[in-house]
């Protein structure tokens, strides 16, 4: 599992690999935290806060603009920023655990904040090696 | 220049029909040769994607400022028959009316040379950067106002002098503003942040008018050389990020449901007068007022710290003028030399109405709308005035700032936030900013040159340069 981000001037453009489809999910989580909050150390694990996600979508594509509309939603609105994500989708259903440490301006600095999740250059495929998914975030 | 792209007369290129698939009408831009070199493939096939929206009048057009967005191009200007065409929030963009204001201060460049506090003082009155927080004692009520009645409301609540009003394009609201159409989500995002800056491109910044181009239209507008003022650039922060995320899901069923066909999801759309584009439009209004409310509420904040400061009168610090840049609107122009109501999008695009129009203020109708052009960090900032070139050739638009030739992530890994600063401060300028990233983010040099772009609009006529200003201060989110 992992991203990394492609040329784009204006926004930030990522793309994800992973073996299964829930993994693109997840390191996407990990890359929208990262953008807006920089590389941080994640505080211990039982002091973290837990949110629920359920999306569906028509397609993949759409599922995943909802999902990640949504994280960025309950980012925001509770200030929380997101250290992991369990997700499951069944069909076009999605289903995930959100944790998160709260938001701190002394550690969650460096970063960028993202606007929101854009269709434009949306995309994901699989190949024999798994799933590939690229995304446009605006900042 | 691209393949297939014509040169049409020293600034203007098309882009003709058949560039991609589906377009109605060609493709227009407004472009240096200097410029030429940093255009992007991407921002020039969005500008033909725009030109395949049913409804779309003339043609897709874009400022010199274009590159590569979402949607329609950033610099994206078009307009649309209101029985034919449709409303897209891939025209107006996340950040409804991200928009920048200009006061003015009686307050000399040896005032303010080497005051860091007044730079400190912005930073403390004005809540800056990724999850800052109103100071504003928010609720559903005010919340309510500031969608319904924008900057109208802000200055009825305290925050501002009624003549900043006629000094805001719309007079500071959307009439067409419709709360139901603004989700419980988009709420619970607008209510904690009334009155905050945000992060990225938006700043406030103390500048110094340092050259008139256009004494008569600088005196009409209010400047003169070696004024000092102050600049502020935001937009309707989470709330009109979250009211576009929600349309663009209602659009995408509607696209299907109107037998639309799109070339980028992005443009998810509805017919202006459908159920589901009124709405949108209703809600991006609500967001835009918002937007006015918000810039309005930091204008007080910056009143109060000249006043401090200063000792200065809130009074003598005017509104020179107001202008959205992210925004769809209702407006009436001239199209095959009859007059009509059409639905014009800007997506970083100004409106820069000529002499003579209704909706500038009336004791500047002989010289045109006041047009403020923001400079990337650092460098120049400009004020235009509208003229009757853009009403006849960009439905009375023109550029929005300097637009970005360097991605985030490169200007991270060419110079540290820190060591900018500290160029920065060598040639005067002071920055304040929550985190080192959040400078080298938007540093000078990953910005077109902002002379140049402007340059440009002046030279095609679609508006003329009045004042250069040069910062000696800015705060950054």
């Amino acid at each position: 599992m992992s991203f990394s981000e492609l040329p784009h001037t204006a926004d930030v453009r990522i793309r994800a690999r992973s073996e299964t489809l829930e993994g693109i999910f997840s390191d996407l989580t990990d890359a929208l935290m990262q953008v807006m909050y920089g590389k941080f150390t994640a505080i211990r694990s039982e002091t973290l806060v837990v949110k629920e996600v359920r999306v569906s979508g028509d397609d993949t594509a759409s599922l995943l603009f909802n999902y990640l509309s949504e994280v960025l939603f309950l980012n925001e609105v509770g200030g929380i920023v997101f250290v992991r994500a369990d997700v499951r989708v069944t069909g076009n259903k999605l289903h995930a655990r959100l944790f998160g440490e709260v938001f701190d301006p002394a550690r969650h600095s460096g970063g960028t904040e993202v606007k929101g999740i854009s269709y434009s250059g949306l995309e994901v495929r699989n190949d024999a090696n798994g799933y590939i998914a690229e995304i446009v975030f605006d900042v | 220049m691209l393949a297939g792209v014509v040169q049409k007369g020293e600034l203007e290129w098309e882009v003709p029909i058949g560039f991609v698939p589906g377009m109605r009408v060609p493709g227009k831009f407004y472009l240096s040769a200097r410029l030429e070199e940093i255009l992007e493939e991407g921002a020039v096939r969005q500008l033909a994607n725009v030109a395949t929206l049913p409804g779309i009048l003339c043609c897709s057009l874009a400022m010199p400022d274009i590159h590569w967005g979402y949607g329609f191009p950033i610099g994206g200007v078009a307009a649309f028959d209101l029985t034919e065409g449709v409303i897209s929030p891939g025209g107006v963009g996340f950040d409804i009316n991200c928009g920048v204001r200009l006061l003015a201060t009686p307050l000399g460049q040896r005032d303010v040379a080497g005051r860091r506090d007044l730079i400190d003082a912005m930073y403390q009155a004005v809540p800056t950067g990724v999850g800052a927080k109103s100071s504003l004692r928010m609720d559903a009520k005010t919340l309510d106002g500031m969608m319904m009645k924008g900057a109208r409301y802000a200055v009825e609540a305290g925050y501002g002098l009624p003549g900043d009003l006629v000094r805001c394009e719309e007079n500071g609201f959307m009439k067409a503003a419709d709360v139901k159409a603004v989700s419980g989500k988009a709420r619970q995002r607008g209510v904690p942040q009334g009155g905050t800056l945000g992060s990225g491109n938006h700043f406030l910044e103390i500048q110094v008018v340092r050259e008139i181009y256009d004494p008569e239209a600088a005196k009409a507008f209010g400047l003169a050389e070696g004024q000092v003022c102050c600049m502020i650039h935001c937009g309707s922060r989470g709330l009109g990020h979250q009211v576009c995320t929600d349309h663009i899901k209602i659009l995408e069923e509607s696209t299907r449901k109107y037998h639309i066909r799109l070339p980028d999801r992005q443009l998810a759309c509805a017919p202006i007068g459908s159920p589901e584009g009124t709405a949108y439009f209703g809600a991006m209004a609500a967001s835009a007022n918002y937007a006015w409310a918000n810039r309005q509420v930091i204008t007080h904040a910056a009143r109060n710290v000249f006043k401090k400061l200063f000792r200065i009168p809130h009074e003598e610090i005017p509104l020179i003028y107001d202008v959205a840049h992210n925004v769809a609107k209702i407006e009436e122009h001239t199209v095959d030399k009859k007059k009509r109501m059409v639905c014009v999008h800007r997506k970083g695009a100004t409106r820069a109405f000529g002499p003579g129009c209704p909706d500038i203020p009336a004791d500047l109708s002989s010289i045109g709308q006041p047009v403020i052009i923001p400079g990337s960090m650092g460098t120049p900032s400009f004020v235009l005035k509208g003229t009757r070139g853009a009403m006849e050739k960009t439905f009375g638009s023109t550029c929005h700032g300097a637009g970005r030739v360097m991605s985030r992530s490169q200007a991270k890994k060419k110079i540290s936030g820190k060591e900018i600063a500290e160029s920065l401060a060598r040639q005067g300028i002071y920055v304040r900013a929550p985190n080192e990233a959040a400078i080298s983010d938007e540093a000078p040099d990953v910005y077109k040159p902002s002379s140049e772009v402007v340059r440009v609009v002046h030279e095609a006529g679609i508006s003329r340069l009045v004042a250069r200003l040069d910062p000696v201060g800015v705060i950054k989110g």
